[in-house]
């Protein structure tokens, strides 16, 4: 009887998890090509038109970096909790946090100028996301109860409280009884760059910088992969680990706030409860994938981006958009498969030595014993 | 508030209690065998649209039921190949299950939004018992899938902790070389675990779609899936708290859509003028809450959780 | 099958065995006859834990075969293995801490149903017949360690196993323990089992057992029929190949210097909150080593901990140079001259998953810094100049540093620590587990450091490393101080009854 076992490579290479991000990206399409097939769609043209509405032209091409600004601020989000071990799976309620407290200073304070009203906006995103942090993040460093539930949960808090304000008391009363936040004052659009990308990609690429080099190249992020990778060593080292798990959840929290407060004054010029419009959950499939890099996450937030700019476009061949979420889904499974498959070699094993007779054969020359130790 | 508004609310209690614990209970299984399964939002939504589209085909809601088992096996299968079998990351490759079943879920279900099966699941008046005041009407006059997942909890206590199988299971969430060694494949024990699992909670999607709230609607899970997650912590990993625990926090569920009826004041607000969306917090923060309590009471004590959870094993690994 | 192969309980011929980038076995045979008590000797990296794993069909074998009672055997898991009568005894014990002892036993051959009281009973029984105690209903993590094994070695016996494999087991018990457990293993031999004994204390493989195998680079090199024929020094050379190699030379007596630790009153709890140490008073000087000897888990991983600040005392205080450090991060002790290696290399000492550099400037960091940023290049150099000065053999320094084989990870540990010129040392375990020129590496820099005016404080396991190295002898029973001994008039006989508890007044 022969049989596959998995054999371990010394390394997850970055060369390795790009390869198996491209044959994610090709299960995914061949599963899609299946899905489309049964119900009668024709997969060439449904793939050619989310093809050309994401690549092809300034315009479509500017879609495509609107839709992967928020996923890569989110899967940075996701990522920089990520590089401690930690999971942040509340980006999506983070990104809500962010935009109501964003709206709410605009509401206060709409006699500003757009550049400083902008700037305020963001930072009060900023603070948003880490308040619905703060509980988690606290919980997690002091108690060690699982960020996992915890940032979820909330997640369904800031969603509520959104219903609950535009019923309320944030409601435009200009909107003919329709229950819905008055829009963000028009100063506070963040300015264009071409199409529909704005400056919003910029403050994400900036960050994204910032934070390779703080991680890589500074003592504080030092501190964080030691943390990350091995909490007994930097405790021994004298790294306070408790410090180190609340700064990084309040960081990503804040990101994603962030996050929230772009989106807002970037592309939804109003607040809703679908501002956050799944972001917040796709940039776990970004980090995840992007395997907790700052420029994985650059990559994979574009190619998502394209994906949902594609599986939107294919509505109006009557293909439910659905299929942008269950591509999204099935990159990051294939990519999972293949990652697994390209780190582990597979050996085929037997029976130690098959005998020919009843008398053992006389054992081979013994290969020369390396040092073993 | 209305006598009948009272017993109302006890009898979602139960059924919600049902739902959330049909589920917990499926992941108990697979977390005891030391496997996290983030995915149960995306197996009950699988479960919810599977359910209901064969019990609009076949007017069976018995059949529909277990469709919706064999489903979610089938989705928690996925997770089983990709972290027990090839051992990659069980929060990744969870939340990949949530994330693409809810998409497919969407999807499969995109033709049949809005209609209505003729045949659902209805109570059974157990004889005798369901005519007593209160009680009768809470507790013996329930649809039979509240009964058979009473029975499932008991089967799976049973199971746990008083068969070979179960031992087999314990340990393997508990060490897993030493399960290994012991004889039993740590493997088989694991994905049959999350299996199992998948089954429970894809039974529990369809008990959503084909009763509670028949039909399908994209994100008709809403979160009910992550509150199973959270459940099984709060049952310390055994059955029992398990019941208790889905007990309270089908009242929370229960309670929501009901309280703006309730003519009630607390703390000086009129209850029923509280809007309905902040009183749909309640669950996820005392989610939350509970967790917090929870850790806090365990904080000088060894974890109640399997020692092996989340840890994936590969026995020639050197 | 020929008939004189039936004359054996385990026959392992040609072993074959390679992991990635290492071959265990080479061709190894291992042959033992009914009844009997046969070591399995070697060094560290021979391949004696390859070849029982093998055996016990964890590892399959990539060349070479498997005979058990007299039949070839094609072992797919440990299942099988089991099912052909062996029984495995790990050094790292195989229990399930939080189920009960009766549980752990009957493990993977259980009844379909449980009924706890009958069980129970069996395994009462059990254990009454072998004269190893054990209360079924306990929780395993309860027990100490030598319980623990008894329990191992009743789960073998339950399944009625004709081939026990015992690794390492005296690792973790008493001198007296140790002579019970022999005692218990004769009366298994007697009863027509085979014991297959690993084990690197030579004194108790020729009291214990009747025949031996030798191991060497994954190849057999010797067999010894009859262990009264031969004597302990010949052993050794079978298994190192020569007699060099052994522990370093007793270095000569030094004038003690200044005080540079001290601890007064120190008490600490344990991982579970139960008291580990109690009112511990100790110093070291400079120009002196001082051993810590005493059974595993009598407090010795603690006092390493609470020293170096990883673990708060609950009472007491820790003073580095007369300077108090009670409530000092572990960074600031070893600015002040705290140097630590811990026992567990990778995970504390080392993170598994780092680079090299990374891990070189694990303590240093803080120094290599120019505002925020961390000046790569000099962290590139200060590592390169831990390689050489210490003869670390590794790949490329941004590697992994897990890939190291275990003698450069303790060399590049140790040198770190030492690079800052420390006032004292604590090295907890340093040389378990490496091989022999790991061991005279790590023992000579110990020595090195001492004669340069280092304070060491050694713990270890290794009785004879502290009795060749130490100035002084704190033993440690209980989480208590229980005796000083002085390590070259003191008999071992009374360093172990030191060890078990027993103080002579």
């Amino acid at each position: 009887m022969i049989r596959p076992v998995l054999a371990r490579r010394e390394r997850v290479l970055p060369a390795v998890q790009a390869f198996a991000f491209l044959v994610g990206i090709v299960a995914a399409l061949a599963l899609g090509l299946i899905l489309l097939w049964t119900s009668g769609h024709n997969p060439a043209e449904v793939y050619e038109r989310m093809f050309d509405s994401a690549f092809m032209g300034t315009d479509s091409l500017s879609r495509t970096l609107e839709r992967a600004t928020p996923l890569a601020l989110t899967g940075l989000s996701v990522a920089v909790a990520g590089s401690m071990g930690l999971w942040n799976i509340g980006a999506e309620g983070q990104m809500m946090a962010g935009a109501i407290v964003a709206t709410g200073v605009a509401m206060m304070a709409d006699g500003l100028s757009g550049p400083l009203l902008i700037a305020l906006m963001i930072v009060a995103g900023i603070a948003g996301g880490m308040v619905l942090m703060l509980g988690p993040a606290l919980a997690r460093s002091h108690l060690r109860v699982s960020e996992i539930i915890t940032t979820l949960m909330l997640v369904y808090v800031a969603i509520r409280v959104v219903e609950w304000l535009e019923t309320g008391p944030w409601k435009d009363p200009d909107s003919f009884g329709f229950a819905v936040i008055e829009p963000v004052p028009e100063q506070a659009a963040l300015p264009g760059l071409f199409g529909r990308a704005n400056i919003g990609m910029l403050i994400a690429l900036g960050l994204l910088i910032v934070f390779w080099l703080a991680v890589s190249r500074t003592a504080w992020g030092y501190e964080l992969r030691l943390a990350g990778s091995s909490p007994d060593t930097a405790r021994y080292a004298g790294v306070s680990l408790r410090r180190k798990i609340l700064t990084a959840l309040l960081l990503s929290g804040g990101i994603a706030g962030l996050a929230g407060a772009v989106q807002l004054t970037g592309s939804a010029a109003r607040l809703d409860s679908g501002l956050s419009n799944g972001y917040g959950f796709a940039g776990i499939i970004v980090a995840a994938l992007a395997l907790m890099r700052p420029s994985g996450v650059a990559v994979v937030a574009f190619v998502f981006g394209a994906v949902q700019v594609g599986g939107q476009s294919i509505q109006t061949l009557g293909v439910s958009s659905a299929i942008s979420d269950i591509l999204q889904g099935m990159i990051l499974f294939g990519a999972l498969v293949a990652a697994v498959l390209f780190n582990y070699r597979i050996r085929w094993i037997g029976p130690a030595v098959e005998s020919s007779g009843d008398e053992p054969e006389e054992p081979e020359e013994p290969e020369p014993a390396e040092d073993a130790a | 508030m209305s006598e009948a508004a009272l017993i109302g609310l006890f009898v979602a209690t139960v059924q919600f209690g049902t739902l959330v614990f049909l589920a917990a209970l499926g992941e108990l299984i697979a977390e005891r065998a030391g496997v996290l399964n983030l995915g149960v939002e995306g197996m009950m939504a699988m479960g919810a649209v599977s359910g209901f589209m064969v019990g609009l085909e076949t007017g069976s809601p018995w059949a529909a039921f277990f469709a919706a088992a064999a489903v979610g096996a089938l989705v928690g299968g996925l997770h089983a190949l990709v972290s027990v079998v090839l051992g990659a990351d069980q929060v990744v490759s969870g939340l990949a299950l949530t994330i693409g079943g809810l998409g497919l879920a969407a999807y499969v279900g995109r033709n049949v939004v809005g209609e209505r099966p003729e045949t659902l699941f209805t109570d059974l008046g157990i004889a005798g018992l369901a005519d007593i005041p209160w009680i009768g009407e809470i507790f013996f006059d329930q649809p039979p899938v509240v009964y058979l997942t009473v029975l499932l909890g008991l089967a799976v206590w049973f199971v746990l902790a008083r068969t070979r199988l179960g031992l087999a299971v314990r340990a393997a969430g508990e060490s897993a070389p030493t399960t290994d060694t012991a004889g039993h494949s740590v493997m088989a024990l694991r994905s049959g675990a999350v299996m199992v699992g998948g089954a429970f909670a894809g039974a529990a999607g369809s008990f959503l779609s084909l009763y509670m709230a028949p039909g399908w609607v994209e994100g008709m899970v809403a979160g009910r899936g992550w509150i199973a997650v959270a459940l099984v912590i709060f049952g310390a990993w055994r059955p029992g708290r398990l019941a208790l625990g889905a007990l309270l926090f089908g009242f929370t569920l229960a309670l929501q859509p009901r309280l703006q009826s309730f003519d009630i004041e607390l703390l000086g607000v009129e209850v029923n003028r509280i809007s309905p969306a902040l009183l749909g917090i309640l669950p996820f923060v005392l989610t939350v809450a509970v967790l917090v309590i929870i850790s806090w009471r365990y904080r000088h004590r060894p974890s109640p959780a399997p020692a092996a959870l989340g840890l994936p094993y590969r026995r020639e690994e050197r | 099958m020929a008939s004189s192969d039936a004359d054996h309980a385990v026959w392992l011929r040609g072993i074959e065995k390679r992991f990635p980038g290492v071959i265990a076995c080479a061709g190894a045979d291992l042959r033992v006859r009914p009844g009997t008590i046969h070591a399995l000797l070697g060094e560290n990296g021979a391949g004696k834990t390859t070849m029982v794993n093998v055996l016990a069909g964890v590892y399959r074998p990539d060349g070479g075969e498997v005979w058990v009672n007299g039949e070839r055997r094609f072992f797919q898991s440990p299942a099988d293995a089991i099912a052909a009568g062996v029984g495995m005894v790990y050094q790292e014990f195989r229990l399930v801490p939080t189920l009960t002892v009766a549980e752990n036993i009957v493990l993977g051959s259980a009844p379909r149903l449980l009924r706890s009281a009958e069980i129970e009973e069996r395994v009462a029984e059990l254990s009454a017949a072998y004269g190893m105690a054990a209360d079924p209903t306990r929780p395993v993590w309860q027990l100490s360690m030598g319980e623990r094994q008894r329990v191992e070695i009743l789960k073998a016996l339950w399944r009625n196993a004709s081939v026990l494999v015992m690794d390492e087991p005296t690792a973790v018990l008493t001198p007296g323990e140790a002579a019970e457990l022999g005692a218990a293993l004769r009366a298994m031999a007697d009863d027509g089992r085979s014991i297959i004994y690993i084990s690197h204390k030579l004194d108790q493989v020729v009291a214990f057992c009747d025949e031996a195998t030798v191991l060497r680079q994954g190849k057999t090199v010797a067999t010894v029929d009859d262990l009264q024929d031969v004597d302990l020094t010949s052993l050794a050379e079978m298994m190192v190949g020569s007699t060099e190699g052994g522990y370093v030379e007793r270095p000569p007596a030094m004038e003690a210097g200044p005080e540079v630790l001290s601890l007064q009153g120190v008490s600490a709890l344990n991982d579970r909150g139960l008291p580990a140490l109690t009112d511990i008073n100790m110093t070291v000087h400079s120009h002196e080593i001082v051993g810590i000897v005493g059974v595993s888990g009598n407090g010795q991983k603690e006092l390493a901990e609470v020293i170096n600040g990883l673990r708060r005392p609950t009472q007491g205080q820790v003073k580095v140079k007369q300077q108090d450090v009670t409530d000092a991060s572990p960074g600031d002790r070893y600015l002040l001259g705290l140097a630590y290696v811990p026992e567990d290399r990778l995970g504390v000492g080392l993170a598994p998953k780092m680079s090299v550099v990374d891990n070189s400037i694990v303590r240093s960091y803080r120094l290599q810094r120019r505002g925020l940023m961390l000046v790569m290049a000099k962290c590139v150099e200060f590592c390169q100049g831990l390689v050489e000065r210490f003869g670390v053999r590794t790949g490329r320094l941004n590697d992994p540093i897990a890939g190291l084989s275990g003698g450069n990870l303790q060399r590049l540990l140790l040198g770190r620590e030492l690079a800052e010129q420390p006032a004292v040392l604590v090295a907890a375990q340093p040389t378990r587990g490496l091989d022999v020129q790991g061991v005279a590496a790590i023992q000579s820099h110990l020595v090195a450091q001492r004669a340069e005016g280092v304070g060491v404080l050694l713990i270890s396991e290794d009785l004879d490393e502290l009795l060749a190295l130490s100035d002084r002898l704190l033993v440690m029973y209980e989480g208590r101080v229980v005796s000083e001994l002085a390590p070259d008039v003191t008999p071992r006989s009374v360093i172990g009854e030191a060890m078990a508890g027993q103080v002579r007044a």
